[in-house]
């Protein structure tokens, strides 16, 4: 059997594209040690909340294909249902998580469903439209969603009787629920239930041929991306104590598949890099809103037509290069080979 | 015995345009089967209809005893009837190994009780890719594809295996390897159907030919008599002959 034969198995090339990205997360969570300003852990804060939805992002286009538009506004959902429950019925942080994981999730169905009958860009300018559809909903909900002003977050989020409301600890938590996430998905990559999905995103004539409903996958997709994005709503609503509709109309969702695609859909470390990245360019190199909006056109540009596998993916092929360049050892041309699954080597 | 598939008068019409016009084809248990057919004859439409792709217009299909008319792809699939396709396809972003594995994965009935092939590794050695297994689909060369396309078939345990020409753009060699494995197939316990127009071909891999054109099974029964029937030449060789 061919199996004994190769000295790492696949579940040992899954772990090692898993390792480096929960070292990071350590490390990131160490930097309250260096006592770092308050603005610097609000930043950080906000980025680890779209990481959160960048890996449900990452599910729905790094393995299956299908690219949102409109992921912004599931975890507007999210963010909604967590504000919604604390005003109406005094539910807390904790409470709030699941009950917005499932209200997101059946909304992430819902715009899922055309993706059934339409496909490429056609669907991505439907998932656009209900970005936009639901901040008009929102502006327009009266009291219930408090209009254009939005909604209020009182009441503290605390995690054994301690107050997670400082902002060090709400960093800490944050970076946990962000390990949960990469840990979520990549248990989702590396399972029969990953490799469904790209096959869904290599070939769907063939996956169907195969015995695989591609309807009911494809909606899964959207289901998974969709607990990722309310969860990572109930974070911002509650960090931020108060939500309003233009944060989850069009333009943070393209800055969110901006995100996922310059750090890498496909691979573990993608999300984590991608958030990261945009979150702290314009804090980096110092740029106005609008010098760092022309940035990151021109980023995306870039990372489509030359990396478009993301920085990721782009970086460490160019390091095995240069690798396979000096020792004169034979190595293999990374393009050609895989393990199980494909993308977890890289 | 009674046929393991049984397509009665079925039809499908594009528009104004009948591809099938009520054709009857009983495919018995452990037998291979070859349609043939000039272009345009109605082959893949037929195909197509039986494993979900087009709803047909009329007739019905039945498997081993249960009706399958218009079930969606994967429905048929799950049912016992694996299929490969025209052009040959494989998962071309992912390797050969995880091609193989994602089509024994949604496996429904264990259709295959004397397949020799038990995990995805035993498969790709019994189509001869077991060396490729690491590799991109992406990148195989053409036959080994066109053999890739026949293990994800395979993987999916069906009682019953439709070859939409699966020889096209093979040369004689990798033709012959074809053969050799198709050949097999019902000793394992897997009735194959075959689609192509190439004579040759057929004459080695079957002993029952029907015959389509313009919609309708013009001949159907033992592949000499099949050959040398003057409505079949005509079709083939334009009559007069």
């Amino acid at each position: 059997m061919i199996a004994g034969a190769q000295p790492n198995g696949p579940a040992n090339a899954a772990l090692r594209s898993l390792l480096p990205v929960l070292a990071v997360l350590v490390l990131i969570a160490l930097v309250p040690l260096l006592s770092p300003s308050n603005r610097f852990l609000s930043l950080a804060i906000s980025a680890g909340i779209n990481v959160i939805a960048l890996y449900g992002l990452s599910v729905l286009f790094g393995q299956t294909g299908i690219l949102s538009m409109g992921h912004a506004a599931l975890v507007g959902v999210g963010a909604y249902t967590a504000a919604i429950l604390s005003r109406d019925y005094g539910i807390g942080f904790w409470l709030a998580l699941p009950a917005a994981a499932l209200a997101s999730a059946v909304f992430a169905m819902i715009v899922g469903i055309p993706s059934l009958r339409v496909g490429g860009h056609h669907f991505v300018i439907m998932t656009f439209a209900f970005g936009q559809l639901l901040a008009i909903v929102l502006t327009n909900g009266g009291d219930y969603t408090g209009a254009a002003t939005g909604l209020d977050l009182t009441g503290p989020v605390t995690l054994f009787g301690a107050d997670m409301s400082d902002l060090t600890r709400y960093y800490l938590m944050v970076v946990a629920f962000v390990a949960a996430a990469a840990v979520a998905s990549w248990a989702i990559i590396n399972s029969p239930y990953g490799r469904t999905l790209r096959a869904i995103r290599e070939n769907e004539r063939l996956a169907a041929s195969l015995g695989i409903n591609v309807g009911r996958h494809k909606i899964g997709a959207f289901v998974v991306s969709g607990v990722f994005a309310g969860i990572s709503g109930v974070l911002l609503a509650h960090f931020l104590g108060h939500i309003s509709p233009t944060q989850f109309a069009s333009f943070p969702s393209i800055y969110l598949a901006l995100m996922v695609m310059i750090g890498g859909a496909r691979l573990i470390s993608g999300p984590l890099a991608g958030g990261i990245l945009v979150a702290f360019l314009p804090e980096v190199l110092n740029l106005d809103p609008v010098q760092s909006r022309i940035v990151y056109g021109a980023c995306l540009i870039a990372v489509i037509l030359l990396l478009p596998e993301g920085l990721i993916a782009g970086a460490v092929q160019a390091f095995r290069r240069l690798l396979a360049r000096k020792p004169k050892q034979e190595r293999e041309d990374p393009d050609t080979t895989c393990t199980t699954p494909s993308e977890a080597r890289r | 015995m009674s046929p393991i598939l049984e397509i009665r008068g079925l039809s499908k019409q594009f528009g104004g345009v009948t591809a099938l016009s009520g054709v009857d084809l009983a495919i018995e248990e452990g037998e291979i089967l070859g349609v043939v057919g000039p272009n345009g004859s109605g082959k893949t439409t037929l195909f197509n209809v039986v494993t979900g792709v087009h709803k047909p217009s009329g007739g019905s299909v039945s498997f081993r005893g249960h009706d399958i008319t218009g079930l969606a792809p994967h429905a048929i699939s799950r049912a016992g009837i694996g299929y490969t396709f025209q052009q040959a396809m494989a998962f071309a972003g992912l390797c050969v190994l995880e091609n193989v594995q994602i089509a024994g994965e949604h496996v429904r009935v264990n259709a295959g009780a004397g397949q020799p092939w038990s995990t995805p590794q035993a498969l790709l050695d019994f189509v001869g890719l077991a060396a490729l297994a690491d590799e991109r689909a992406g990148v195989l060369p053409f036959g080994s594809l066109r053999l890739l396309g026949l293990a994800l078939a395979l993987a999916t345990q069906p009682a019953l295996l439709l070859l939409d020409e699966p020889a096209a753009g093979l040369n004689d060699r990798e033709t012959a390897a074809l053969v050799g494995l198709v050949r097999q197939l019902p000793g394992h316990g897997i009735t194959v159907c075959v689609i192509d127009h190439d004579m040759k071909l057929m004459q080695m891999l079957c002993r029952r030919l029907a015959v389509l054109d313009f919609g309708s099974k013009i001949a159907d029964g033992p592949t000499g008599a099949v050959l040398a029937d003057p409505k079949v030449l005509e079709v083939y060789l334009g009559g007069d002959l």
